[in-house]
């Protein structure tokens, strides 16, 4: 039988599997994505290096800051720019801070995969909320921050900042705990989780996949630590990887991952070096071209940008980590027995986000 | 003439035509319908941080399920292509039927109870009661869409595999009682329930029945994260609207029917100047109770896989149902003077 897996359905998102099944055995999954299209590449070189900071936030809507760190980045690497330290130490506390936005959510999703609609959903939710209003004291907004700009960052932090984010970190905290107790090590959640959806190290490795899906498998690999960018080689923190591989262990490494950025905030936090936040970088950048590494909340981004000397990119290409992962799962039925049951967790435990498969 | 002996035939059938109609019949089970589909919205919104239905009614939101069921009445039904239009609309109305028909075996109190089926109302419980799979497995069927017929596939393998424990552990109960009469069965935990006694049947019930039901973490056949809708599917408009209270109708009759195996029933201490109200009292006291620990489960737990569920079943429910049994039927042949000392025959 042959079930066309989405795009509307309860929580398949914009996306499409089409599952060929025996029964409730999955045989072959075919992820068909392209609901949301929308040439962002192509838009990037119609672009100036300023007004490109909006559609390359739109690749991914939970974590808008990692991806146009990426952007920036690359625009800075070429017209050689030294960014001032307080301006990365900045930089580091969004990521971080919407790495933990993304991860919440990536929680709450694998919870509402795998049935009932249970209360974790709407928790994560609400606590979510508390990030958004922290960054929207930074930055203005509270998700779509546009607050990197090529050799810094739009505005100083503002007073009264530092208490605010301490005070979420330390409620967030015992929430972290909370979570663990109630749905982590929930045993019918265990059942539903483990053994499911196995990506063996090898496969991992082969089939490219990236962030908590390839650290999921015991493959322990993160920019942040290969090839320190910001003001994460400054900070001490963990890299997270669990060795099982299946959907329980990437579960595990997001929340351990949480746990991790809680300390970069607390740490950057309290060392941000004072001095200027913005270094001034022309509006035409010479010609040149670089690739850029940043670790997101769904693996490593890689953006190569080639510059002709105008004030447009010449051509941006930009290599998503959901794309990779939704590879991994289109080979997943070779090496791991799926039911339809496990669908939505084992997709959901890779946490696809479509818009940037789809760019 | 004619109204004269209808009015006659009336007041002869009084007390029938209210059980009916009335309590604990058509109008209990649709009140219980709207009230718990009410009541599981505003719980489950509190645990997870909302609010719930609010403004319709001015109070708590009561209006909305009103006003909900109102809006599936409008609602265009839509027949799927190729599909037998009598039976597609038949169906969910006889599937709340057949399921509702267990009510009247529940006695509610010594003397109220729409049909006592000459002591063997358990049996036939059972029998009304498993009527309702073999509906669902049409209606999934007959629907024309490949996630209802895995939905369908699941509510049979659901139901047998969970009704068989169901049953082995309400035999524990009908031994120990000496009849299969529901009243004989609460009038014989006059001194202590058979909670205590029969404690292996009743966690073997409770589980079984919470699948039967198909409640969390046992909706496997209406899953909505891996098969849309299940069963239902292709209904809309009133159609979907009767679908929905298959969720509650089973659900009120096997908690009533658990309530009145293990939790004594409408025993209960006199707290009415009527025995029959204070027993009423009981019973959908005990109901509640059961019914709130119930619909928390919905806001803790994920599913089960179906696999899971089968495992559970045939692997730990039934042997254990049936180690219940032949421990209660030996001490029942050897040893009946123990049963006396808890007051059962």
């Amino acid at each position: 039988m042959i079930i066309s897996w989405g795009p509307q359905h309860p929580i398949s998102g914009q996306f499409r599997i089409i599952l060929e099944t025996d029964g409730e055995n999955v045989l072959k999954l075919t992820p068909d994505i392209g609901f949301t299209h929308r040439g962002i590449e192509k838009i990037l070189e119609n672009r100036t290096f300023l007004q490109g900071i909006v559609p390359v936030e739109r690749l991914s809507m939970l974590d808008t800051a990692n991806f146009l760190l990426a952007y920036v980045r690359a625009v800075e690497e070429i017209a050689e720019v030294d960014v001032p330290p307080r301006a990365k130490y900045i930089r580091t506390i969004l990521c971080e801070i919407s790495r933990i936005n993304s991860h919440l959510y990536a929680l709450g999703l694998i919870a509402e995969a795998c049935g009932g609609y249970p209360a974790i959903f709407l928790w994560t939710v609400a606590d979510r909320e508390l990030f958004l209003d922290v960054a929207e004291m930074l930055t203005g907004t509270r998700w779509s921050y546009s607050f990197f700009i090529p050799g810094g960052v739009r505005r100083d932090i503002p007073s009264g900042f530092k208490e605010k984010v301490l005070e979420v970190l330390d409620y967030f905290e015992g929430r972290l705990e909370t979570y663990r107790d109630s749905w982590l090590e929930n045993e019918l959640f265990k059942r539903r989780a483990r053994g499911v959806g196995e990506l063996p190290l090898d496969k991992a490795v082969t089939l490219g996949a990236a962030g908590p899906t390839l650290r999921g498998s015991g493959f322990r690999f993160d920019t942040r630590k290969d090839e320190p960018y910001e003001a994460y080689e400054d900070l001490d923190f963990k890299l997270v990887s669990m060795e099982e591989g299946d959907s329980y262990a990437r579960t595990m490494v997001r929340y351990l991952e949480m746990v991790e950025s809680v300390k970069i905030i607390r740490e950057a936090i309290e060392n941000i070096p004072e001095g200027r936040f913005r270094v001034r970088v022309p509006m035409r950048v010479p010609e040149g071209e670089a690739y850029v590494r940043v670790e997101t909340a769904r693996g490593e981004v890689g953006l190569h940008m080639i510059t002709d000397g105008s004030i447009k990119p010449y051509r941006v290409k930009i290599n998503s980590p959901s794309l990779r992962n939704l590879y991994v799962l289109s080979r997943m039925p070779e090496f791991s027995r799926l039911l339809v049951a496990d669908v939505p967790v084992v997709l959901w435990s890779f946490d696809p986000w479509f818009l940037d498969a789809d760019r | 003439m004619l109204i004269d002996e209808i009015l006659g035939w009336i007041k002869l059938n009084l007390k029938d035509l209210i059980q009916i109609v009335l309590f604990p019949g058509i109008a209990f089970i649709l009140i219980f319908a709207v009230a718990a589909t009410w009541f599981e919205r505003k719980y489950l919104a509190h645990s997870m941080l909302r609010i719930g239905p609010l403004h319709t009614g001015r109070v708590a939101g009561w209006l909305q399920i009103i006003a909900d069921f109102i809006k599936l009445t409008g609602k265009e039904v839509i027949t799927p292509r190729n599909v037998n239009v009598f039976l597609f609309n038949l169906l969910p109305v006889l599937s709340v039927c057949t399921s509702a028909i267990a009510v009247a075996f529940i006695p509610f109190s010594s003397d109220w109870i729409i049909y006592e089926g000459n002591g063997i109302s358990l049996l036939l419980f059972f029998a009304a009661a498993s009527l309702t799979p073999y509906i669902t497995l049409m209606l999934g069927w007959i629907s024309n869409n490949k996630y209802s017929i895995i939905g369908a596939m699941r509510v049979s393998y659901v139901y047998i595999s969970a009704e068989i424990p169901a049953f082995l552990a309400a035999m524990g109960v009908a031994i120990m009682a000496g009849s299969f009469s529901l009243i004989d069965i609460v009038e014989a935990q006059s001194r202590i329930p058979f909670l205590i006694p029969q404690i292996l049947g009743f966690i073997v019930f409770f589980i079984a029945f919470l699948a039967e039901v198909e409640r969390v973490p046992f909706d496997i056949p209406v899953a909505e994260q891996e098969i849309v809708a299940g069963w239902r599917t292709e209904y809309s408009g009133i159609n979907f609207g009767v679908t929905m209270m298959m969720d509650y109708i089973p659900l009120c009759t096997w908690t009533l029917l658990f309530v009145t195996l293990y939790l004594g029933g409408y025993q209960g201490p006199l707290i009415f100047a009527s025995q029959t109200l204070s027993n009423f009292f009981w019973i959908l006291l005990k109901f509640s109770l059961v019914i709130v620990v119930i619909l928390l489960f919905r806001s803790v737990f994920p599913r089960l896989r179906m696999d899971q569920t089968l495992r559970l079943t045939w692997k730990y429910l039934t042997p254990a149902a049936f180690l219940n049994l032949i421990i209660t039927a030996i001490i029942a042949y050897y040893y009946p003077d123990l049963f006396g000392l808890i007051g059962a025959s």
